[in-house]
């Protein structure tokens, strides 16, 4: 028996019954929505927690400090773990790492014409800037060869401010200078362009003209409140200001306090983190948040994919149910067959594929439900429903329910199992069933 | 009608070959307790191209006996072989297949699949077998036109009276062209004149074709169109009679 055969009598047989058929293919429908919207649901909190910890910042980076030679914790073969140049080379080498850079940081002053503004600026290795993947809004990163270069947070422009007409940073919607066009100096001078407090008075700080090639695109996360420039320059400006304030000379440098470190796979951030700390440093990374947050919603997806478990499996039983009572119906017919010379295989074969086919139509139709649900959820539903579930997990985004593709077909796909599995036994028992009994049965 | 007389002499003179030999062949039924012996001890056999009529009561193990023949029941004891194919040995996989290629059933309650329009039950058997769509399409064709349904192709069994239905059934257990149909009281739900065209369309199909028919039946006036007419009584063979059958030309002209 042929499969286009074997699918056109399955199609008949079903149609033959349709009310049964018919409850049938709803309990798998009921059930195929209930998982995969209570899926979507648990993938949109997922999705919801990264949207929310991204917006804080690179869930890529991973940001390292030395223990500043304490005998706290960070110990290396007895030593007291250094962060310099060597252990820099070594993180780069750490499976994952795509870019490493000591970071320095420095408070200066920035001045452009009779505007100013106080900001912290970090030094970093300017050739792996482009690596750490910040996204610009406007200008370019650093790299190689940069010296009195900045790049700059898309907040710090409207960060400055005339310190004759107002005290200190003032917040403004439209940014007071143009960084990248507008000459611009900086300086450690706290007190650039007003009075200083008398025990300063002497001190004579340099001031140097610098360029500002970038500004970052992020608003949310903390890159947009930083400066950076390149990390020589920033150790150059450092040692000036410590000469300039004639503070005893530091022992000879015993590495850098902190690092940044790049890690291309969001998967590796934890691994490439204990890796480092092994090493003998404390890491920290938005990504630490994001695992604990991540438990919490498939914790929360579990419970809902359980439920909808438990009305998929009803609907199998409804299936079984209705192939059985398909059996004692046919019974005179499966015997007759069986003498007019059907194989046991094709007898199999067609009880399999009827179950199989509820399975499989509800789950189509399961699905284009489900699609339809979600779409209502994250449109006209969405604050309901996002008011409710921020309530459960703590917070909720733009979207409630999301369907990944996966998620669709294994659906489907899962259905149609669900159908053959609860096709099985009726299956057997029809193959088993006597030729000659089922004659007799008039 | 010269080439009907011919074939009978052939059947009965020439063409000995045994098909079906049925060897000491006893059946016991268990119920509950107790046993009821179906078939005593039986052994007979049976030619290529006869027509062979099994006459018996009810309960006398008629049935038994040609269940057993078609491989749905297994003797309780004996050898049965068909074309020397030991058919008591096959499993039912084996078996199943056997009756697709080799033989034809034609029933009392004709058992037609009541969703499948004529023609598809009639190529229910060719479906089953693997038969590609046209080519099956076209000997479903053919025997409707043969049983004398045409255009009846699309109708369902519920919209045809019983003798066409068992017009159907029978083309359905002629399609595949098997060495053996098996008739098991064939025109048991059909009115006189009924019984005697399905008789008279059975027995001519299966002459022409060369292929061996056994009837199972209790009335009488369907022996007349046997070569050998077999009398079963509490499980055993009581007679074997060969005859000459019934001339259906005398009624027909």
């Amino acid at each position: 028996m042929n499969n286009r055969d074997l699918f056109g009598l399955g199609i008949r047989n079903l149609l033959r019954r349709k009310t049964r058929t018919f409850l049938a293919v709803i309990g798998v429908v009921v059930g195929t929505c209930a998982i995969v919207v209570m899926l979507s649901i648990g993938f949109g909190l997922s999705a919801n927690f990264q949207e929310q910890i991204e917006s804080y910042g690179n869930l890529h980076l991973i940001d390292i400090y030395s223990n500043g030679g304490m005998m706290m914790g960070g110990m290396n073969n007895g030593k007291p773990a250094v962060l310099d140049d060597k252990a820099i080379a070594a993180i780069e080498k750490i499976e994952g790492v795509d870019a490493a850079s000591p970071k320095e940081s420095i408070y200066l002053t920035f001045a452009i014409g009779k505007y100013i503004c106080n900001n912290e600026v970090i030094g970093l290795r300017p050739e792996v800037m482009q690596k750490f993947n910040y996204e610009l809004q406007d200008g370019r990163l650093l790299r190689t060869g940069d010296k009195y270069t900045m790049v700059m947070g898309n907040q710090i422009p409207l960060m400055f401010f005339n310190p004759k007409k107002s005290q200190g940073n003032e917040w403004s919607d439209e940014p007071k200078v143009d960084v990248i066009t507008n000459k611009m100096i900086i300086t450690a001078d706290e007190y650039y362009g007003q009075k200083r407090p008398k025990d300063e008075e002497k001190i004579t700080y340099k001031e140097y003209k610098t360029k500002c090639v970038g500004v970052l695109a992020n608003p949310n996360d903390d890159s947009a409140y930083s400066a950076f420039m390149p990390l020589d320059i920033v150790k150059a400006i450092e040692q000036d200001t410590a000469r300039a304030e004639k503070e005893p000379k530091k022992s000879k440098s015993t590495g850098y306090e902190n690092a940044m470190v790049y890690v291309g796979n969001i998967n590796d951030v934890e691994d490439v983190s204990n890796a480092i700390r092994d090493m003998g440093f404390q890491t920290s990374s938005l990504n630490d948040w994001l695992k604990s947050m991540q438990e919490t919603a498939n914790m929360i997806q579990g419970i809902l994919g359980g439920i909808g478990g438990i009305s998929l499996f009803v609907a199998a039983l409804g299936i079984t149910n209705t192939m059985i009572m398909s059996i004692y119906e046919r019974t005179k017919e499966i015997g007759v067959m069986k003498v007019i010379g059907a194989n046991l295989t094709d007898i199999r074969k067609m009880f399999l594929l009827e179950a199989g086919m509820i399975g499989f139509i509800g789950g189509l139709i399961g699905l284009i439900i489900s699609f339809t649900l979600s779409l209502l959820m994250n449109t006209v539903l969405s604050e309901v429903m996002g008011q409710a579930l921020g309530e459960i997990a703590g917070g909720y985004g733009s979207t409630v329910s999301i369907i990944p593709w996966w998620v669709a077909l294994g659906a489907l796909g899962f259905s149609t199992i669900i159908g053959l599995l609860a096709g099985y036994y009726p299956a057997k028992r029809a193959m088993r069933l006597s030729a000659l009994e089922s004659l007799r049965n008039e | 009608m010269s080439d009907l007389k011919n074939h009978i002499k052939q059947d009965t003179k020439i063409d000995r070959k045994p098909l079906i030999e049925v060897k000491n062949v006893r059946k016991v039924y268990r119920m509950g307790d107790e046993k009821v012996i179906a078939l005593d001890n039986v052994s007979l056999t049976i030619y290529k191209g006869e027509i062979v009529c099994f006459l018996g009561t009810s309960g006398s193990g008629k049935s038994t006996f040609l269940n057993m023949v078609a491989g749905l029941e297994k003797p309780t004891r004996g050898e049965i072989f068909i074309g020397g194919i030991p058919i008591h040995k096959l499993n039912e996989a084996k078996i199943t297949l056997f009756r697709q290629k080799n033989i034809g059933f034609i029933f009392q309650a004709y058992h037609l699949m009541t969703m499948l329009t004529a023609m598809e039950n009639i190529s229910l058997p060719l479906i089953f077998g693997g038969i590609e769509k046209k080519k099956r399409n076209k000997m479903a064709k053919d025997m409707l036109k043969a049983v004398g349904l045409k255009g009846y192709e699309n109708r369902k069994p519920s919209q045809m009276s019983g003798g066409q239905q068992q017009r159907v059934g029978i083309a359905r257990a002629l399609v595949g062209k098997p060495k053996i149909i098996f008739a098991d009281e064939p025109t048991g739900n059909l009115d006189t004149n009924t019984t005697k065209e399905v008789m008279k369309l059975i027995v001519n199909m299966v002459m022409d074709n060369n292929q061996t028919l056994i009837i199972v039946t209790h009335d009488r006036s369907i022996a007349d169109y046997a070569d050998k007419v077999v009398t079963i009584q509490d499980g055993n063979i009581l007679n074997v009679k060969e005859q000459n059958k019934k001339d259906m030309c005398k009624e027909e002209c």
